[in-house]
This record gives structure tokens, C-alpha cells and sequence, in this order.
């Protein structure tokens, strides 16, 4: 009997019922969608990377390691594996990159087979290619590669298809944000092959399996090889870093906005529970009186916050599945960047123990809500529930009040009268200004990023990298001319045991410029260095001070003065060539950036990057996150609409009687509407003023969160403000106008009929 | 005097279920301008409907109803309200106060919907509540209530003064001052007025005195009344 009850109550409170399920559903959904992309990232990858050997470390030397140093190496306690090592980038017959891999050990740094022969290393001629790469290029398992390499080739026979945790996000350089597999794979071949196409076996790199700490790690390589080795960590490489960041904006995602949408299905859940009890009162003391025990009745009112709970949860891990799987799918956003096999979702377990918690929470609100009106003696029940007497306004007393007409004191002491009702509101408004806020900024903050680093500070056409050990000084010297390119020398030091990287520029034909900590751009100083950001941060310098570095294998320090900041795609260190020399610094530059129109072939040329590709690469960055920035703009209007409409509904149902005796007075449904709407407006306006800045706040904690992966600066347009509370008040007047329609269905008789 | 308000062949019927229940059955009825009318008849006979309607709250379901020489019956929504703002002032049973209005709000209400409304700082003096206007209705007893309300259905100065039981949810003592408020206000202001009531004595004071049953006017009688005074309450 109670049972049917319940489900006519909810049916009656139909509006509110939906709205704390929708609101339940979202925060639950963006909680446990979240929560579930960050921690499949972390044991998918960590899946590839176990199953591939990804390596924890990397001792790298230009000029070669020996079969000898592996052993060194494999000697030292704490490492659990190595090899030899080698990646250099190749040409393809169709001009595409494709970095070629080789392995002495196929357990450190290895790949999976994910179709065709397992890998032989006695194969001297097969190819195993990544699969991502065949697909984009219609390579199959059995076709004919030709791979150049300085003048050589190598033709080989794809034997399998792959994919490597070594390259999980396949990009040329850490400039290029997202991988482009029309242009840029990955092989790996046999030590055999290897001595086939070069002659010899060369390894530049030793890649280590171990839990030592860097620190300690690099002692001991140090120690092994008598010198300061250059050793890169997995938190330095592309594939960990970038996946860990990737999770790192889960987290931050997972937490700040489920919070926001779960506080206001709480708050929805502790109005309408306590108007929900409150008028039934009577039917509380009735059942009470018929000689039902308080439990049983008790019970009964927190079964519908347990219903609630309960659908609003079931449906929210659906929402929650859908969105994880959305974002982590091999065809979805993440599978454009990251390349793995195993795409299961995992979902950390401490969600379901925070939406256990929930669920208690709400069933508990409930439970307080009939407990007060349980009180007493079953007479006291009985006696309806008596709203908060009306009492004077000190705004009342202000000359002003007497001024304001009769709608705006009508709306204004509603209210205060229900002031829970009118936190809602302005909560729900202020979250829907807020995601806005934050979402529209989020896009200017990175149209403003891509402008000014890769349509503005990018003036080059075309970036060549010369082969640095055929060519001489001379050589580049005399490319540079030929293509009036501007210089780049870049070089790996070490700074406080910790690893960065110093470029000398020798610009002088404009084809790079810098921006500068405070935006805008600068002309590189020849009286100093400059520090991007994040490296200003990691060390503690600032503009003034000095910063001591040495190269890797050198034990010579070099001191530069610290000239100013840069805000910067890469983390570096950055000089003129003039400084640089005047601090004692001399490196071969290896990259020269041009204007001109095309770049004819030539022997010290190892591969040309046009601005365009470039740019091509993070076209699907960026409609990643623009799908992301429409997800959340669909959340603010949904939360908008959800909020006010049930917060609408119930304003409009207390006011019912009201209304009906204004009608009779002769208010024309229009005026009555009107009255309604103005009060949404109001509202809309107090929640507009707090949630813009509060958008902002948000905004800028994101960037905070993202600052060591991008030295983002917030942009918000004057559009975006103004569209953010545009569409705020949109949704607050379409609201309005939803219920104000229901004014013409007011039944004077019927609503007037009823005594007090 | 002209006959101001006019019924003719006037049904309204609810459907309930298959069933249809007719509370009123072809009412014909004339009222004449300035007079005072009591409406009697026993419960569920229809009184309270024919109130609604000629109030403008509620629509017949065939036959016309004339005010002023205004046909009502064919009014649409907007066109109620606003006859309902020029034409009418209501007294209910419930007194339908805004309680989130003070008392002379509440009066005060009508200068927003009707053009040619008074004063509402006189018409609760009239009423006798000058001291309460910065009240609220909760802060009144029930016969200050309906003397508010009585105050805001004049206020409007409307031609038509409708009360559907005004002293039903009032103990005797208080109902008879508040009949007598509201008697010598319809004097004063010399309304046409029309009282749905169970109390036989405020027949004695009315101009015309109209029985209905089971949705019918039984009987409809012009008479010398009484005046308020000589009435024993
Ligand atoms: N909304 C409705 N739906 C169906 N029937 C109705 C409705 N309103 C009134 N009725 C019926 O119409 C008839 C007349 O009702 P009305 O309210 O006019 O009676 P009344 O004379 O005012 O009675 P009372 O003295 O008890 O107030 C009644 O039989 C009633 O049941
Ligand atoms: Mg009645």
C-alpha cells in the first residue's frame, strides 16, 4: 500500500523527482566518467608499457655504446634490464618519416604483435611497422618497404604489424602536439637488419629497466662510465609524461566538477525533501494516528530519497561509462593520441565507495526531513505544517521600497521567504554562468595559444634539419645563406642533476620570435639568457639572477645571466649565438627555419618539417577539445534548465493560490507571467555577476593544473563573456517562459475552493 | 432602473467521467443596477457557480450573459481579465490575501490593474483598519482578514461587488460585524452587489432575494428591505 503511495507521490512531485534524478545522474556521471579516464589511461598504459618493456631510463651518447657498456650496465645492482638501442628518423619512398627501431634486447623497449610473424631477430630483412602507421598508409603484412637513410637504403619486408609503448604517442617532437600517421610512423628491425643497412651495429642509446631513483640511477651510470652521462628518465619522454598529463586533467576534471553538480543535486534534494514532508504533513500525523510506527512511516519517506539515489546513481555510472568509454576509445578523442591495444575501462575503486557515501548521504537527508515533522505526539503531526510568518524587511524600511511596485516587493519577499529555494536558483544559474565562463575560455585561452605560438611566432615555412655530423660549420653556414634561414642549436644539460635543454638562435631574418612572459613579443637580448617559464619555476631563477648549466659529457659549467622570461612551447633554456659565445658555449646549430617557398633535396639535409604539417598535426588536438568544450557547454544548459525549471515548478505550485487570487482580481496571465519571469531574471542577474568571476576562478585554476604542460595565458574574449551571459539568461527565459505558460491552466474555482 | 446584469438560458455542466452533472440548467435571471441581492439555496445547488460566472471566473457552457451590455460569455482569457479588473470586485469565503503582501499592499494591488480605482489608504480606514496597513494578513484575525479583502474587491470601484459566503469561515459575533461593514460600504459606495449566503436573516435586508435549486432558480422576489439596522443579528 505504502509502496503505490510512493510512486503517486512521485509521480505528483513529478518535475522535482526528474530534476534531482538528471542532477544525480550528471554529477555521478561526470564523477565516475572522469574518474574512469584517468585511471583507465594510468593501467592501460602501464599495461602497454609492462608488456612492451617500456624503458624507466636512457643513457644516451652520440657517439655509441658497445656491447661491452650494456654489460656494464646490466652489472649494476638495481637494473632489471637493458639494451642497445638506436632510433633515427628514415624516409619512406612516399617522403613520409618513419623513425627507425632497433633493440638488441627485445624485452627492454620492445613492441606487441598485433598481427603477423612474432618478432625473429635473426630476420635480417623483416619489418615490424606500426600498425596505426600501415593502416593510415594502406601498408599490409607482406608488402616491400624502402627505407633511406643519408644516402643509403634499406628494403625490407613488413613481417608484422606493432605497437610500441616506446612510441604510444607517435610525434616527430615535442613541438608537434598530436601524432599525424599519414606522415610519421614507426619500424623496428633486427640487430641483423641493422648491420645490413648501416654495415655495423651502432647503438646511441642504452634504455634500462629499473626502480632505482634517477638520481641514484644517474650516480651509478656516472660512476660506471667515469663521466657525466646523459641520461633521459621516463618522466622526460613523450609517451609517459604526455599520458600522465593526460591523467593529471582527468583528475582535475573528475574533481571540480562532479562536486558542483552533485552539491546542487543535494541542495535540490534538501528542498524538496523538506517541502516534499512538509506538505504531507497532515498525511504524516494520519498515518501516524492509524497506528503506524514511526520506523515504518520513516522508512517510508526515506525510501524516496532512496529511490532517488538509487535510479539517479544507476543511471549516473551509466552516463559515467558512456562518457569514459566516449573519450577513452580507440576511435574516440584519446585514440587520435594515444596508440594502445587495450582499451578496457577501469574505474578506480575508491568511486564506488565515495557513490556509496553519497547514496547514504542522500538517504540520510531524507530521513532528517521526516524526523522533524515525525515530532511530537500524533495530534502534533496532525496540525499542518505552518510556514515561516512573514515578518518586515529592513530594506523595508529604506525610502526606496515605497518606490518599487507591487511585482518586485511580490518577488522580493518570496524570496526571503523561501530562501533555500532562492539559493538554488542562483546556484544553478551561477553553475551555468560558471561552466560557460569556463568553457569559452578555455577555447579563447587556447585560440589565443595556437595563434600566437604557431601562426605568429612560427614564421618560418619550412624548419630543415642538417645532418650535423657530414656537415661543417661551413656547410650550414652556407645552407643558411642559400635558404636565408635563421639558426637553431640545440643541446641536452643538465641543471641540477636534472635534465633541460638550451637552444642558440641566430635569428636574423625574422623566421622565429619569442614571446614573452607578459605576452607580446621579444627581440632576444644578446646582454643575457632567457628561461621559459616552467623552467624559471623547476629552478627558482628569475630575470636578474644566473643559472648555471653543463653540457651532457662535459664537465665544463657554463653561467649565463638570466635576461628574461619566455612564455614557451618547449621547457628550455634560450640565448643568442653571440651571448652563447661570450659565455664560452659553442654547439653545431642543426636546425635552420626559412621562408622560402620549397626546399630542394640535399645530402646534409636529413628531413624538412613544412609550417603547414605542423600545424596539420594539431587540427585534431584541437577539435578534441573543442568536442570536450560542447560536452560542458550541453552540461551548463542542461544544468541551467534541470535547476530552474524544478525550482520553477515549485516556486509556481506554492504561489498557485496566489496567482489564482491575482487572476481574480483581474492580472492577465501575461502580467502574471511577467511577474514570474522578472523574478528569474533578477535572479539570473546576481547568479550572472557571481558566476562570471567565479568561471574566470575556475579557469584559471585549470590552467594552473595544465601549467606544466603548456604555459598557457587566460584569454577570454568580450564575446565570450558576453555569449556566456547571453546564454544564461537564455536559459533562465526559456524556463520562464515554460512555466509562466502554465498560468492560462490556472483553475480559479478549484484553486479558491480550498480554505487556507 | 436598467437592468445591469441579464441571464439567458445560462447552463454550465461538468463532465465527470461519462457522467455529466449539470450545476446550473438553463438559468434565466435579471439583476437591476444598484440593488442589492441575496442568493439562497441549499448546498451543491449551483450558487457558487452562478457567482463564478457572472464574475467572470469561469465561462457557461451555452446561453449568454449580458453586463453592462457587455456580452461576457464569449470572452476569452485576456477579455476576462480584463472585465475582471473593471467590472467586478470578489469577496471569498477563504479570503485570498497575498501573504507576502502587507495589508495595504494588498489594497494597493488594484491600482495596478484598474484604471479608476480609490484610494486604498481611505478604503481601509472605511474598513476600520487604518492602524494595520503595515501588517501582514497572518498578523490579522479572520474578520480583519475578510474586511482587508472587502477593502481591495471596493478599491477597484468596480460596478459589480460579488461574495461567495463572506462570513462562512467566521464565528457569528464576528460575521455580523463584518455583514454590517460590508452592507454600509455597498451603501456608501452604492454597488451593485450580490451575497451567496446560508444566513436568512441578510435576506431580509436585500432588494431582490433569488432561490436556486438543483441548478434552477426556484423562485426570484423583489422586496422592501429592511435596513441593516433594524435587522435583529
Ligand atoms: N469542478 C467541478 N466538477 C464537477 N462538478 C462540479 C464542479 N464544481 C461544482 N460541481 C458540481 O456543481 C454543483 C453546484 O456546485 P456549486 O459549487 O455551485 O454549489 P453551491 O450551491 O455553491 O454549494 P455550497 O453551498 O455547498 O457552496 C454541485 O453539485 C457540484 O458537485
Ligand atoms: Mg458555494
Amino acid at each position: 500500500m505504502l509502496f503505490r503511495k510512493l510512486l503517486r507521490t512521485a509521480g505528483k512531485y513529478r518535475a522535482q523527482f526528474i530534476s534531482m534524478i538528471v542532477m544525480t545522474a550528471l554529477g555521478i556521471g561526470v564523477f565516475v566518467g572522469f574518474n574512469t579516464e584517468w585511471y583507465t589511461i594510468e593501467r592501460d598504459t602501464a599495461s602497454l608499457f609492462e608488456r612492451t618493456g617500456f624503458a624507466d631510463q636512457r643513457v644516451i651518447d652520440a657517439s655509441g655504446f658497445s656491447h661491452d657498456d650494456l654489460e656494464k650496465v646490466r652489472n649494476i645492482p638495481g637494473v632489471d634490464g637493458a639494451t642497445l638501442y638506436i632510433s633515427f628518423n628514415t624516409v619512406a619512398s612516399d617522403g613520409d618519416t618513419v623513425a627507425l627501431t632497433v633493440t638488441s634486447d627485445p624485452d627492454v623497449s620492445g613492441f606487441i604483435v598485433t598481427s603477423g610473424e612474432a618478432y625473429d631477430e635473426k630476420n635480417a630483412d623483416g619489418i615490424w611497422l606500426s600498425d596505426r602507421y600501415a593502416k593510415e598508409n594502406g601498408v599490409e603484412e607482406g608488402d616491400t618497404l624502402t627505407l633511406g637513410y643519408k644516402g643509403l637504403n634499406f628494403t625490407g619486408r613488413v613481417a608484422g604489424l606493432i605497437k610500441s609503448g616506446e612510441y604510444m604517442i607517435c610525434v616527430p617532437d615535442p613541438t608537434q602536439l598530436m601524432p599525424d600517421y599519414s606522415t610519421y610512423g614507426y619500424a623496428y628491425v633486427s640487430p641483423a637488419a641493422l648491420r645490413q643497412l648501416t654495415g655495423g651495429e651502432f647503438y646511441t642509446q642504452i634504455n634500462v629497466k629499473t626502480k632505482l631513483q634517477t638520481k641514484e640511477f644517474r650516480e651509478k651510470i656516472d660512476r660506471v662510465f667515469g663521466k657525466t652521462m646523459l641520461t633521459v628518465s621516463k618522466d622526460d619522454t613523450v609517451s609517459y609524461a604526455e599520458a600522465m598529463g593526460e591523467s593529471e586533467e582527468g583528475k582535475t576534471m573528475g574533481s571540480i566538477l562532479p562536486v558542483l553538480f552533485l552539491a546542487i543535486s543535494v541542495l535540490t534534494m534538501v528542498t524538496t525533501m523538506h517541502r516534499l514532508t512538509a506538505s504531507e504533513k497532515t498525511q504524516i500525523g494520519t498515518l501516524k494516528a492509524l497506528g503506524f510506527k514511526d520506523g515504518t512511516i520513516t522508512a517510508h519517506y526515506t525510501s524516496y530519497a532512496a529511490l532517488i539515489g538509487v535510479t539517479g546513481t544507476a543511471a549516473g555510472v551509466g552516463i559515467g561509462m558512456w562518457l569514459g568509454w566516449f573519450i577513452m576509445n580507440p576511435n574516440g578523442s584519446m585514440g587520435t593520441y594515444i596508440d594502445m591495444d587495450d582499451w578496457s575501462l577501469h574505474t578506480p575503486p575508491f568511486v564506488w565507495i565515495v557513490l556509496l557515501l553519497i547514496n547514504v548521504f542522500l538517504i540520510f537527508i531524507g530521513f532528517l526531513s521526516v524526523r522533524k515533522m515525525l515530532a511530537g505526539t500524533a495530534a502534533d503531526a496532525l496540525r499542518p505544517y505552518t510556514p515561516k510568518k512573514m515578518r518586515s524587511l529592513l530594506i523595508e524600511k529604506l525610502p526606496l521600497w515605497d518606490k518599487l511596485g507591487f511585482g518586485a516587493k511580490w518577488n522580493l519577499r518570496d524570496n526571503l521567504r523561501h530562501k533555500t529555494r532562492s539559493a538554488m536558483t542562483l546556484f544553478g544559474t551561477v553553475g551555468c554562468t560558471l561552466l560557460l565562463v569556463a568553457s569559452f575560455g578555455m577555447k579563447d585561452t587556447m585560440d589565443a595559444f595556437l595563434d600566437t605560438f604557431y601562426n605568429n611566432a612560427m614564421n618560418y615555412s619550412y624548419r630543415i634539419n642538417v645532418d650535423t655530423e657530414k656537415a661543417t660549420e661551413e656547410d650550414v653556414r652556407s645552407l643558411a645563406e642559400k635558404y636565408d634561414a635563421d639558426t637553431c642549436a640545440q643541446a641536452s644539460v643538465q641543471i641540477d642533476g636534472q635534465t633541460s635543454l638550451v637552444e642558440i638562435y641566430g635569428i636574423s631574418h625574422d623566421t622565429l620570435r619569442f614571446v614573452g612572459d607578459e605576452g607580446g613579443y621579444v627581440t632576444l637580448s644578446d646582454r643575457g639568457a632567457y628561461v621559459s617559464r616552467r623552467v624559471a619555476e623547476k629552478f627558482g631563477v628569475s630575470p636578474g639572477g644566473t643559472l648555471s648549466f653543463s653540457k651532457y659529457g662535459e664537465s665544463e659549467e657554463y653561467t649565463v645571466r638570466i635576461e628574461g622570461v619566455l612564455c614557451s612551447m618547449s621547457e628550455s633554456v634560450v640565448m643568442t649565438e653571440d651571448y652563447a659565445e661570450s659565455v664560452g658555449l659553442k654547439c653545431p646549430a642543426g636546425l635552420l627555419m626559412t621562408k622560402a617557398d620549397s626546399v630542394g633535396p640535399d645530402p646534409l639535409i636529413i628531413n624538412t618539417q613544412s609550417k603547414q604539417s605542423i600545424i596539420d598535426s594539431f587540427d585534431t588536438f584541437l577539435e578534441v577539445m573543442y568536442t570536450m568544450l560542447v560536452l560542458l557547454v550541453g552540461a551548463a544548459a542542461v544544468l541551467g534548465i534541470v535547476v530552474l525549471y524544478n525550482l520553477g515548478v515549485m516556486s509556481y505550485t506554492e504561489r498557485y493560490r496566489e496567482m489564482a487570487a491575482l487572476k481574480v482580481l483581474g492580472f492577465r496571465d501575461r502580467q502574471i507571467g511577467g511577474l514570474l519571469i522578472s523574478q528569474n531574471m533578477w535572479m539570473t542577474l546576481i547568479g550572472v555577476i557571481i558566476g562570471v568571476p567565479a568561471g574566470v576562478g575556475v579557469l584559471a585554476y585549470l590552467l594552473k593544473a595544465l601549467a606544466s604542460e603548456y604555459e598557457l595565458d587566460l584569454h577570454l574574449g568580450a564575446l565570450s563573456y558576453v555569449g556566456s551571459v547571453a546564454l544564461t539568461f537564455a536559459v533562465s527565459l526559456i524556463v520562464g517562459l515554460m512555466i509562466s505558460r502554465k498560468n492560462k491552466k490556472i483553475d480559479m474555482v478549484e484553486a479558491l475552493k480550498a480554505q487556507e | 432602473m436598467e437592468n445591469i446584469v441579464e441571464f439567458k438560458n445560462v447552463s454550465r455542466v461538468y463532465k465527470v467521467g461519462d457522467h455529466e452533472q449539470k450545476a446550473l440548467d438553463g438559468v434565466d435571471l435579471s439583476l437591476r443596477g444598484g440593488q442589492m441581492t441575496v442568493i439562497l439555496g441549499p448546498s451543491g445547488a449551483g450558487k457558487s457557480t452562478l457567482l463564478n460566472l457572472l464574475g467572470g471566473l469561469d465561462s457557461p457552457t451555452s446561453g449568454t450573459i449580458t453586463v453592462d451590455g457587455q456580452d461576457i460569455s464569449k470572452l476569452s482569457g485576456d477579455g476576462l481579465a480584463r472585465y475582471r479588473a473593471e467590472k467586478v470586485g470578489f469577496v471569498f469565503q477563504a479570503y485570498n490575501l497575498i501573504p507576502t503582501l502587507t495589508v495595504r499592499e494588498n489594497v494597493a494591488l488594484v491600482s495596478e490593474i484598474a484604471r479608476d480605482h480609490l484610494d486604498p489608504d481611505r478604503m481601509l480606514a472605511d474598513v476600520g483598519l487604518a492602524d494595520h496597513g503595515r501588517k501582514f494578513p497572518s498578523e490579522l484575525s479572520g474578520g480583519e482578514q475578510q474586511r482587508v479583502s472587502i477593502a481591495r474587491a471596493l478599491a477597484k470601484n468596480p460596478q459589480i461587488l460579488l461574495c461567495d459566503e463572506p462570513t462562512g469561515a467566521l464565528d457569528s459575533e464576528t460575521g455580523v460585524m463584518v455583514l454590517k461593514v460590508l452592507l454600509r460600504m455597498t451603501g456608501q459606495y452604492g454597488k451593485t452587489t450580490v451575497i451567496v449566503t446560508h444566513n436568512q436573516n441578510i435576506a431580509r435586508i436585500a432588494d431582490t432575494v433569488v432561490r436556486v435549486k438543483n441548478g434552477r432558480i426556484q423562485s426570484c422576489v423583489t422586496q422592501t428591505p429592511e435596513s441593516v439596522d433594524e435587522v435583529d443579528w
